[in-house]
C-alpha cells in the first residue's frame, strides 16, 4: 500500500520537478540526482551551519544519519518519500522569518525547493557516509599530537642558562626567572626593605599583618638565617592553614546551604559544613602531602575513614531543585565533574557534556566516564563513626557530629546523553579516567563507584597536570599572578605559562619532595624573586608592562579575608580562635577571622560579595579584583567601620600620652612604619579641628587610616 | 590580567575611557530596561489572552500531554470581560483598565513559553536563561555589555518590597561575571532613603566632617601613590573613593520618592509595588541601566493563586496594572519611553483549568506552555499582538516565543547580539541564551 502511494506521489512530484528545473530528473538514478542537484544546494545553503564544522540545533545534513535522524528537535529533517512531512521542506518554505532556513543565506529559489522535494519524494537516496553520525557523538580519538600539548607531556627538568657567577639567585626558581629576564634585556629590581618584607611575608603566610614588635625584631635580626627563621615561624603558625584554606575553599565551591530554598525547607542545608573547613585548615597546617590531600577529599571513606570530613569537597556540593529528575541529577554530576576536573586537573571536562570538547582532546565518552563515578556516588549524613542519618532529618534532631559526605551508591555506568539530552541515550561508557591522561589503554574503574581509582589517577606522580596545577595556584597566591593565567584551565583555550620550564621544575620537585606544600611555599618566599620591591620602573615597564617576567614584585590588594582581619587586628579586637562553627559575618558581635564566616549559596554576605569573594555555587578559578564605590561606602559609612575606628582610637589613646606618639603608634600598627613629617602634620592638623558631631576627631582620623590604600595593599 | 581597574559600578576607570567593554553590535533602540516582575505567575487567560472558548468548554477536563494530572473541575473561564482597547483594538481584561488605556504603546506577546512549570526553575530561566542557579542574570549581562550610564549610581538595581523572595539573590546574580556587574538589591518596604541603600550615609558625623576626612584621606593616598610611581590601580582607588562620596548625595536624591509631587504619586498608587515603580522611573531618569521591580508581598509570591483565584487575581491586577501603566505613561511624558524598555511578566502563566475541586475556592495551577508578556517602549512595536495560543489557551501555537527568544530580543533592542555577547569562563564562551534564542523581529517597531 505504502509503496503504491509513494510511487504515485513520486510521479507527480517528479513531473513538477522536471518541468520546473528543466531536467529529466524522473528518469535519473536517484543517487546521481543527489550528487548532481541536491548536494550543491545543500552545500551552498545548509552545510555551513549543519555540516562537519558546526551542527546548529544538533543537526547535521551532510550525513544520512543526520538527515533521517534530525537534530535536537527530534524531528527528522527528511521523511523518505514524504516531502510534505519533511521538516526540511517546512523550514525552507516557511514564511516565519525566525524559522525559515537558511537563516544566514539567501532564501531558496522555488526551483531549488522543487529539486529537494523531488529528491525526498523519490526516497531521499543518500550516499553511504561511512562514519556514524548523531547516534554516537563521541568521535574523537587521541592522537600523538594531542598528547604532545604542553600540559599533558611529562614533567621535564631543565637547567636554565645563566652566568655561573650570577649572585642574585637564592633558590633554584630564581635561576629560571633570571634567565628569562636576561634574555629580554631586563634585570631584577632591588630587594625590599626588611620592614616591607616582614609585612609581605606575614600577610602572605598567615593572612594577618605583623605586629610592630615582630617587625622590629625581624629588622634587628641580622644573623644569618633570619629570613628562614621568620618563614619557618610563620609556616608553623596555625594561621598558615587558615590562609591556605582561603585559597582552597572557593575552588571547592565551599558553602553551607543551597541556592534554592523552597519555603522554609532547609533540609538540604549542611549545618556542620564547617568540619570540612576545619579539615582543610588542619591538612595545610600538618603539611598533609598534596597527593594525600586530594585522595582523601575524593575517597576518604575508602582510604582513611577517620578523615571522613575531607569528603566535604564532594559532600557539600550543590543539590539542585527537583532531584528526582534525571536531568537535574545530570546537572549535579556536571557540577562534580566540573569542580573535580578544574580544581585538581586544570581541565574543563564539563565542556564535553553535550559534545566533544571544542578545544581539548576530551570526548563526551571521557565526560560520561567521569560522570558515571558521581552517578555511582550518593550524598549522605554520616557521623565520624560511620552511622548514617536520614537525609530528611531536621538539623536540630541530627547528631551534632554528623557531616554531609559521600559514599558509594548504586554503581552504574552511564550512557552518553546525546548532545547532553538525558532522554537521548547513546552508548554506555565504562567509568574511567580521561583517555588523554592514560596510556594507550584505558582501564575501567572496578571498585565500587571508582572514586578511589579516580583519586589515585589524579594524584599519581605520573599525571603531570596535578602538580603543575597546584604549584601554579600557590605561585599565584604568593605573587598575585600565576604562571598560567588561567589556573583552572590548562587546556588549549587556556593561557600558556609565562615560564613553562620553571613550572615544570617546581612541579617535579614538588612531587619528588613528597608533595609538601610548605616546602613549596618556603622555596618561593625565600627566593630572590619574591624579595624584590613592588615599585615600577618606567624603563622596564616599557618592555614588560604586565610584569609577566617578574622583574619586580607585584603590589597586591588584600583579599576581603585579609583586609577585614587586618582591620580587626588593628583595633585589637580580632578573635584568633581556630576552627568551629560558622558565624554570620553581618553579626555585629562577630569578631572572628573572616574565614569562619558562614558561606551561603542562597545569599552570600554583602561584605563578601562586595569585596570579590566568589559565588559559592560554582568552582571559582580565581577572584576578580574590582574597585567599586560600594566598597568605599562600606569604608566610609558602615557600622562595622565606625565601630572599629572607635575601638582603634581608644586603643591608641591608651598607648601614648601625646597625639604625636599616638599617630606614630597607629602607623606602626597599620603600616609597619613611622609616619613621615607631612603625614604627622596632617594628622595633628586634623586632630586639632573642633568636631561638630559626637564622633571625636580621633575616631574620625582612625577611620581615615583604616580606609586608606596603604591599609588595603601589600607592597 | 587578574586585576582590572574599575572605578565604578559599571565600567569606569580604565574602561570608561573606552566607553563600554564591548562595542555595541548595532544601533540600540533602548538604553535601559525596567523589568516589572509578577512573582508567582499571573494568569494569561485573565489578563491579555481572551479565551471565550473556555466558557463553552467549562468543566471539561483538559486532555493531552499535561505536566501533571488535572485534579480540579476542568476548564474555568475567566469571570471577567475583555474589552477592545485603543486604536489597535487589542483585547485586554477589564481588571487592567489602566494598561488597556495605553495599550497602543504596548506590545503583547501571547505565545510565550518556558521549560518547567515550577517557580524556581522558571524564575531562574526568566532571569538567567538557565534553570539552575549557576549563570549570570540578564541585568549583569547588560551591565557587562553596555557599562553604566551614570557613574554616581549603581548600574543594576533590584527593588523588592519584601526581603523574602522565592529563589532569592540568584535571580540577580552576576555569577561568574566580575563583581562590578553585580546588582544592588534594595528592599523597598520602607522608602526612607537611608533605609533603602546600605551605607549610603554616615548618620554620626556631619557632611562637613566627612568632607574633611576625605580631604586628608585623599592627600594620604596621593602621597602613597606618588611614592609608588603612580600605580594605576591605586589611582583608581582614589577616584572611586571620590565617586562614592558623590554617590551619597546623588543616591540620596535619586532614591527619594518623597520629592515627587502628590499628583504623580497618586497616579502610581500607594502600594509597595507602585512606590517601587515610581522609584524605578527616577532611577531610569538618572541613567540606571537595569532596574527590576518585583511584585512580592508577605504572601511571598502573590501571583501564585492556587486558590481563591477569582478573588485574589483581580486585586493584584488592579494594583500592578495601575502602577505599570502610570510608569509607562510617565516615561512617555518625559520622553524616556523611546529608549527605556519596560517588560511586564511573570515566570509563567496559569492553567486555563481549575486545580481544586472546591468550586468556591477555585484556583489555577502553574502553566508553562503558554503565557503572556507585555512590553513597552525601547523600540517595541506598540499596539501589536504577537503570536497566539490555541483556543483554550493551553499551548502557544502561533509564533511561539521561548524565554530565550525574549532574551535575545531584549538584548537586540539594547544593541547587543545575543550570539556575540559572550564571556569566556571555564574554558568556553558563555551566553545569556546559551545555544538558543531567536530575535523576534516582528515586535520591533
Amino acid at each position: 500500500m505504502m509503496t503504491i502511494l509513494n510511487s504515485r506521489k513520486f510521479s507527480v512530484a517528479a513531473c513538477i520537478a522536471a518541468i520546473v528545473a528543466g531536467t529529466v530528473a524522473a528518469a535519473e538514478d536517484p543517487l546521481a540526482q543527489y550528487e548532481r542537484e541536491v548536494r550543491p544546494i545543500l552545500e551552498q545553503t545548509c552545510f555551513k551551519c549543519h555540516g562537519a564544522e558546526k551542527q546548529k540545533g544538533g543537526l547535521r545534513l551532510d550525513q544520512k544519519e543526520g538527515m533521517l535522524g534530525g537534530g535536537d528537535s527530534g524531528e527528522p529533517a527528511v521523511v523518505r518519500g514524504k516531502s510534505a512531512e519533511s521538516h526540511l521542506i517546512k523550514l525552507v518554505t516557511s514564511t516565519n522569518p525566525d524559522e525559515v532556513m537558511p537563516q544566514k543565506a539567501e532564501r531558496l529559489k522555488p526551483e531549488q525547493v522543487a529539486i529537494l522535494k523531488s529528491w525526498i519524494d523519490r526516497g531521499a537516496h543518500f550516499p553511504e557516509s561511512g562514519a556514524s553520525a548523531d547516534t554516537s557523538t563521541s568521535r574523537r580519538g587521541i592522537t600523538d599530537a594531542d598528547r604532545q600539548f604542553w600540559s599533558f607531556v611529562p614533567l621535564r627538568r631543565t637547567t636554565p642558562e645563566i652566568p655561573a657567577d650570577a649572585k642574585w639567585p637564592r633558590k633554584p626558581l630564581d635561576r629560571f626567572i633570571l634567565a628569562k629576564l636576561t634574555a629580554r634585556g631586563l634585570s631584577p629590581s632591588a630587594e625590599a626593605s626588611r620592614a616591607v618584607l616582614a609585612r609581605r611575608l606575614t600577610f602572605d603566610l598567615t593572612g594577618l599583618p605583623p605586629t610592630p614588635e615582630e617587625i622590629e625584631s625581624f629588622v634587628a635580626d641580622t644573623d644569618a638565617g633570619a629570613d628562614e627563621r621568620l618563614v619557618d615561624r610563620l609556616l608553623a603558625s596555625p594561621r598558615f592553614g587558615e590562609r591556605m584554606a582561603s585559597l582552597w575553599l572557593p575552588l571547592a565551591r565551599y558553602a553551607e546551604d543551597q541556592a534554592h530554598q523552597v519555603g522554609d525547607d532547609t533540609k538540604f542545608f549542611y549545618p556542620n559544613a564547617y568540619k570540612y573547613r576545619e579539615w582543610v585548615v588542619g591538612a595545610f597546617n600538618r603539611d598533609l602531602p598534596y597527593d594525600q590531600f586530594i585522595k582523601l577529599q575524593l575517597a576518604a571513606d575508602k582510604i582513611a575513614p577517620d578523615e571522613l570530613a575531607a569528603l566535604g569537597f564532594l559532600g557539600l556540593g550543590p543539590k539542585y531543585y527537583n532531584r528526582n529528575r534525571i536531568e537535574v541529577m545530570a546537572d549535579e554530576w556536571e557540577d562534580r565533574v566540573d569542580t573535580v576536573s578544574r580544581t585538581m586537573l586544570g581541565l574543563t571536562v564539563a565542556c564535553a557534556r553535550c559534545h566533544d570538547h571544542k578545544f581539548d582532546p576530551i570526548s563526551t565518552d571521557d565526560y560520561y566516564a567521569l560522570a558515571g563515578v558521581f552517578a555511582s556516588t550518593r550524598m549522605v549524613n554520616k557521623t565520624p563513626d560511620g552511622r548514617i542519618e536520614k537525609e530528611n532529618a531536621k538539623a536540630q534532631q541530627m547528631d551534632p557530629t554528623v557531616m554531609h559526605v559521600v559514599e558509594d551508591g548504586d554503581v552504574q555506568n552511564l550512557n552518553v546523553f546525546i548532545r547532553g539530552n538525558a532522554q537521548r541515550k547513546g552508548p554506555v561508557v565504562e567509568r574511567r579516567f580521561p583517555q588523554v591522561l592514560c596510556g594507550p589503554e584505558t582501564v575501567a574503574f572496578r571498585e565500587g563507584s571508582g572514586r578511589r581509582e579516580l583519586a589515585e589517577a589524579i594524584a599519581s606522580a605520573k599525571n603531570p597536570l596535578t602538580a603543575r596545577v597546584m604549584v601554579n595556584r600557590v605561585w599565584g597566591l604568593l605573587f598575585g599572578r600565576p604562571l598560567v593565567a588561567t589556573p583552572s584551565n590548562f587546556g588549549h583555550s587556556g593561557v600558556l605559562p609565562t615560564h613553562p620550564e620553571l613550572l615544570d621544575d617546581l612541579a617535579a620537585r614538588f612531587i619528588e619532595g613528597g608533595w609538601s606544600v610548605k616546602a613549596l611555599v618556603r622555596e618561593i618566599t625565600l627566593s630572590a624573586t619574591y624579595r624584590q620591591v613592588a615599585d615600577s620602573d618606567a624603563g622596564k615597564a616599557g618592555r614588560d608592562s604586565d610584569n609577566a617576567l617578574l622583574w619586580r614584585m607585584n603590589r597586591r590588594r588584600l583579599t576581603v579575608e585579609q583586609w577585614r582581619d587586618a582591620v580587626l587586628f588593628a583595633s585589637g579586637e580580632l578573635n584568633e580562635g581556630t576552627g568551629g562553627a560558622s558565624k554570620e559575618l553581618g553579626d555585629a558581635g562577630n569578631l572572628r577571622r573572616t574565614l569562619y564566616a558562614r558561606i551561603s549559596r542562597l545569599k552570600l554576605d554583602d561584605l563578601l560579595i562586595q569585596f570579590d569573594y566568589p559565588d559559592a555555587n560554582v568552582h571559582a578559578e580565581r577572584r576578580s579584583v574590582t574597585t567599586t564605590p560600594i566598597q568605599k561606602l562600606f569604608m566610609l559609612n558602615s557600622p562595622f567601620m565606625q565601630r572599629r575606628a572607635s575601638v582603634f582610637s581608644a586603643r591608641l589613646q591608651g598607648m601614648a600620652e601625646s597625639d604625636d606618639a599616638r599617630v606614630t603608634a597607629a602607623y606602626r600598627i597599620l603600616f609597619g612604619r613611622d609616619p613621615v613629617s607631612r603625614e604627622l602634620d596632617m594628622a595633628l592638623g586634623f586632630l586639632r579641628k573642633p568636631n561638630a558631631s559626637d564622633v571625636t576627631r580621633w575616631e574620625q582620623y582612625a577611620q581615615i587610616l583604616l580606609a586608606s590604600n596603604e591599609m588595603l595593599y601589600v607592597d | 590580567m587578574l586585576s582590572r581597574m574599575c572605578g565604578g559600578f559599571g565600567m569606569l576607570g580604565l574602561a570608561s575611557a573606552l566607553g563600554s567593554p564591548i562595542p555595541a553590535h548595532f544601533a540600540p533602540r533602548a538604553k535601559r530596561v525596567i523589568f516589572l516582575f509578577l512573582n508567582g505567575g499571573p494568569s494569561h487567560v485573565d489578563t491579555f489572552d481572551p479565551k471565550p472558548a473556555l466558557a463553552k468548554n467549562e468543566g471539561k477536563q483538559p486532555e493531552g500531554n499535561l505536566f501533571k494530572q488535572a485534579k480540579g473541575n476542568g476548564f474555568m473561564p475567566s469571570p471577567f470581560a475583555f474589552k477592545s482597547c485603543g486604536q489597535s483594538g487589542i483585547e485586554v481584561c477589564e481588571t487592567l483598565p489602566h494598561l488597556g488605556a495605553i495599550i497602543d504603546d504596548c506590545c503583547i506577546i501571547r505565545s510565550m513559553h518556558t521549560d518547567v512549570p515550577n517557580h524556581e526553575p522558571a524564575l531562574l530561566q526568566m532571569h538567567t536563561g538557565n534553570v539552575q542557579p549557576i549563570r549570570p542574570s540578564l541585568g549583569s549581562w547588560l551591565l557587562y555589555g553596555l557599562g553604566n550610564e551614570n557613574e554616581n549610581l549603581p548600574g543594576y538595581v533590584v527593588l523588592r518590597p519584601t526581603p523574602k523572595i522565592v529563589v532569592g539573590p540568584a535571580l540577580w546574580s552576576n555569577s561568574f561575571l566580575p563583581a562590578e556587574y553585580q546588582a544592588t538589591s534594595v528592599i523597598t518596604s520602607d522608602m526612607n532613603v537611608e533605609k533603602l541603600v546600605a551605607n549610603i550615609r554616615n548618620p554620626h558625623i556631619t557632611p562637613g566632617e566627612q568632607r574633611e576626612q576625605l580631604d586628608v584621606l585623599g592627600e594620604l593616598n596621593r602621597m602613597h601613590l606618588s611614592a609608588r610611581n603612580g600605580d594605576a590601580e591605586l589611582n583608581g582607588q582614589i577616584k572611586t573613593m571620590e565617586t562614592a562620596f558623590r554617590m551619597q548625595s546623588a543616591a540620596m536624591e535619586t532614591f527619594d520618592i518623597s520629592r515627587e509631587p502628590a499628583s504623580v504619586r497618586a497616579r502610581y498608587g500607594e502600594t509597595p509595588f507602585a512606590r517601587s515603580c515610581l522609584l524605578a522611573r527616577r532611577l531610569a531618569e538618572a541613567g540606571v541601566r537595569c532596574t527590576t521591580v518585583y511584585y512580592t508581598s508577605s504572601d511571598n509570591q502573590p501571583w501564585d493563586t492556587h486558590n481563591n483565584h477569582n478573588e485574589r487575581h483581580p486585586k493584584l491586577c488592579a494594583d500592578a496594572g495601575k502602577a505599570a501603566a502610570a510608569l509607562i505613561s510617565d516615561l512617555k511624558q518625559r520622553g524616556l519611553l523611546e529608549d527605556t524598555l519596560v517588560v511586564f511578566s511573570g515566570e509563567f502563566g496559569r492553567t486555563p483549568y481549575s486545580e481544586n475541586k472546591d468550586k468556591t475556592k477555585a484556583g489555577r495551577d502553574h502553566h508553562h506552555t503558554a503565557f503572556s508578556t507585555l512590553l513597552a517602549g525601547g523600540g517595541v512595536r506598540g499596539g501589536y499582538v504577537h503570536g497566539a495560543t490555541d483556543e483554550l489557551g493551553m499551548n502557544a501555537v502561533d509564533k511561539p516565543v521561548h524565554v530565550h527568544d525574549l532574551h535575545a530580543t531584549m538584548l537586540h533592542l539594547l544593541g547587543l547580539d545575543h550570539e556575540r555577547l559572550t564571556y569566556r569562563y571555564a574554558g568556553r564562551d558563555f551566553r545569556l541564551t546559551d545555544v538558543h534564542g531567536h530575535v523576534v523581529r516582528d515586535i520591533i517597531a
